[in-house]
């Protein structure tokens, strides 16, 4: 079967509101004039999550990926719906462990790398998507 | 992708079209290895509240031979030998998952097409989906609700809802030659299906049910599909026999159904982590499964005229076997409903007191709230006097605080604050998916 077909579904349910959430000045006099205006506020549920059902928190404790900007402590946002492809930062599924690296895949090689130095990077003679990836970072919450 | 999706809500639904019963495979067990890859392939069993009983394996532990729903101290040394990973039940990480392989299927073929039939079954409409589309559309739905979820399922499709949970048990039987996935569309797959099904291997059919057929020499479910709906009407419980008949013939019976939204019935009840004797602990565990079937009953705009208690004392046994007495149990009918949780802790302890024995030891306890009718003391009814709305004020409070801050923060004296009798859970896994301070820690 075709394995490209399996991440291309589209999911709508990260977004639930419904016009009553929106606030209103709850003012008797002038300020009703600005409920005209009046908007949902910012959801950081909408940007950040894609995918509800597939989307899943980790926290880092190594800093193999610093040079990404991912910090140790830092909440890591991984949805599984998402291809991993090449440059994507992933949580790869090593010996029965789990790592975050960056993934390379050229022609006949892939390659976890890390963005520090002082680790090295697991070149893999067999890669696959669904036994190797466990999901594929998106955002990274971190605090200054 | 393949949109699994209808149309338009079709004026078919339910009528003729295929069913679709989505089990997942060694649920428990399948949420306790999906962050911990190093235990694939690996023997794992998940062991009930307070550790007693094992109640998810997977493959790798039938294999060993460790049995279902036995208890956990007879199979201990199985285990230990070969080193089967054992957890203590973990409800918040497969709730979790469970909403989230639930949901990944409404997204798959529409919310109104999906019923939730248990943690880790839904029953699928799929009368939108051509026939010769059936095989793919199924396995694809499998594959996604595993790359989204991580979670394993098997997928059993045939015209009724009886057969597809003949499929879909077939289907787990041979994992590898049908990945999981086994479509009844046509008579002989459906008799060779039934042939491989033992009776007492039905859906709906009980032991005492199988018993009876074995004696009437029905042995398997193809047996029994021939029998006439008379006879089954006659031997098999009434209308729910010919449904069934129905059924194995192919012939839709049991519709899907609406979720269930509002409860008929609230129960909490648990098996204390060690056996108690006071009647203050007895009383401090009942108040507090009482706040949390009030809760769910606030929870779904309710109250409750009814409320009942029961307590189950360890009977006196000179096996080592795993047994406990039958339960004593009462209840009283209360003067209005309510869902104020001290107006149910009240009659709930009064209840403890007509049932303690002094000198029993008691194993495990539980509430129930039954009569349940839409609760008028909500906000904003001008028919009852103020104080009884700020009553259900604080408990919106109340339930507001617990709900975010978790951990039953705000809870009422009655429900005490050591709790002797709390459940034992050992070998808990972490809470990763649903708290902030539990996440996997991951290099």
């Amino acid at each position: 079967m075709d394995n490209e077909t399996f991440y291309r579904a589209k999911y709508d349910g990260s977004k639930k509101f419904h016009q009553h959430d929106i606030q209103t000045a709850n003012a008797t006099g002038f300020g009703a004039a600005a409920d005209d205006y009046m908007e949902r506020g910012i959801d950081l549920n909408e940007q950040l999550i894609k995918n509800k059902p597939a989307t899943f928190f980790f926290r880092m404790n190594s800093d193999a990926m610093i040079g990404a900007g991912i910090h140790i402590g830092d909440t890591l946002i991984v949805d599984r719906s998402i291809k991993p492809t090449n440059g994507k930062v992933i949580v790869a599924i090593m010996e029965g462990e789990l790592l975050v690296r960056r993934l390379q895949k050229n022609i006949n090689s892939v390659t976890l790398i890390s963005e520090n130095k002082k680790f090295r990077d697991i070149p893999l003679s067999v890669f696959d998507d669904r036994t190797n990836v466990w999901g594929v970072v998106t955002y990274v919450i971190h605090t200054p | 992708m393949k949109n699994f999706l209808p149309k338009q809500n079709s004026p078919f639904r339910g009528l003729g079209g295929m069913k679709a019963i989505v089990d997942c495979n060694s649920f428990y067990c399948s949420c306790e290895r999906l962050f911990r890859p190093d235990l694939a392939n690996k023997p794992v069993v998940v062991l009930s509240n307070n550790d007693g009983c094992i109640i998810s394996r997977s493959d790798e532990a039938k294999k060993l031979g460790v049995q279902m729903a036995g208890p956990y101290f007879k199979a201990k040394p199985l285990i230990e030998k070969y080193g089967v990973t054992t957890f203590s039940s973990n409800y918040h990480l497969y709730g979790d998952l469970s909403w989230r392989v639930m949901e990944t299927l409404r997204t798959l073929v529409g919310k109104e097409n999906v019923e939730v039939y248990s943690v880790d079954e839904s029953f699928l409409d799929l009368h939108h989906i051509p026939s010769n589309e059936l095989i793919t559309a199924s396995k694809e739905m499998k594959n996604i609700v595993e790359q989204w979820t991580g979670i394993k399922v098997s997928i059993g499709v045939a015209p009724t809802k009886v057969l597809s949970k003949v499929a879909n048990r077939l289907s787990k039987k041979n994992k590898i030659e049908t990945d999981c996935v086994m479509v009844l569309d046509d008579k002989e797959k459906i008799n060779d299906a039934l042939r491989r099904t033992s009776v007492e291997d039905i859906w709906g059919v009980g032991f005492q049910y199988a018993t009876k057929l074995r004696q009437l020499r029905i042995n398997t479910a193809f047996d029994l599909k021939q029998m006439s709906t008379a006879w089954a009407h006659r031997h098999l419980g009434g209308v729910v026999g010919v449904r069934l008949i129905k059924e194995l013939n192919g012939e839709p019976a049991i519709e899907m159904e609406d979720e269930l939204i509002n409860k008929k019935m609230i129960a909490t009840t648990r098996m204390f982590g060690q056996p108690v004797t006071k009647i203050k602990d007895i009383k401090e565990a009942i108040a507090t499964y009482t706040s949390r079937a009030a809760e769910k009953l606030r929870r779904q705009n309710s109250a409750a005229k009814t409320i009942g208690v029961f307590i189950v004392p360890k009977q006196e046994s000179h096996t080592t076997h795993f047994r406990h007495g039958p339960s004593v149990g009462t209840y009283i009918h209360l003067p209005v409903a309510t869902s104020i949780t001290n107006e149910l802790i009240k009659p709930a302890v009064q209840l403890v007191d007509r049932l303690f024995e002094e000198g029993n030891i008691y194993k495990k306890a539980g509430v129930m709230l039954s009569n349940i009718v839409p609760d008028t003391s909500i906000q904003g009814n001008l028919f009852l006097p103020e104080i009884k709305n700020n009553q259900r004020l604080l408990m919106n409070m109340i339930d507001n605080v617990n709900f975010s801050m978790r951990d039953d923060v705000l809870k009422f004296a009655a429900s005490g604050t050591t709790r002797d009798w709390k459940m034992r859970q050992e070998l808990r896994s972490k809470r990763y998916t649903t708290r902030w301070n539990e996440l996997f820690e991951i290099k």
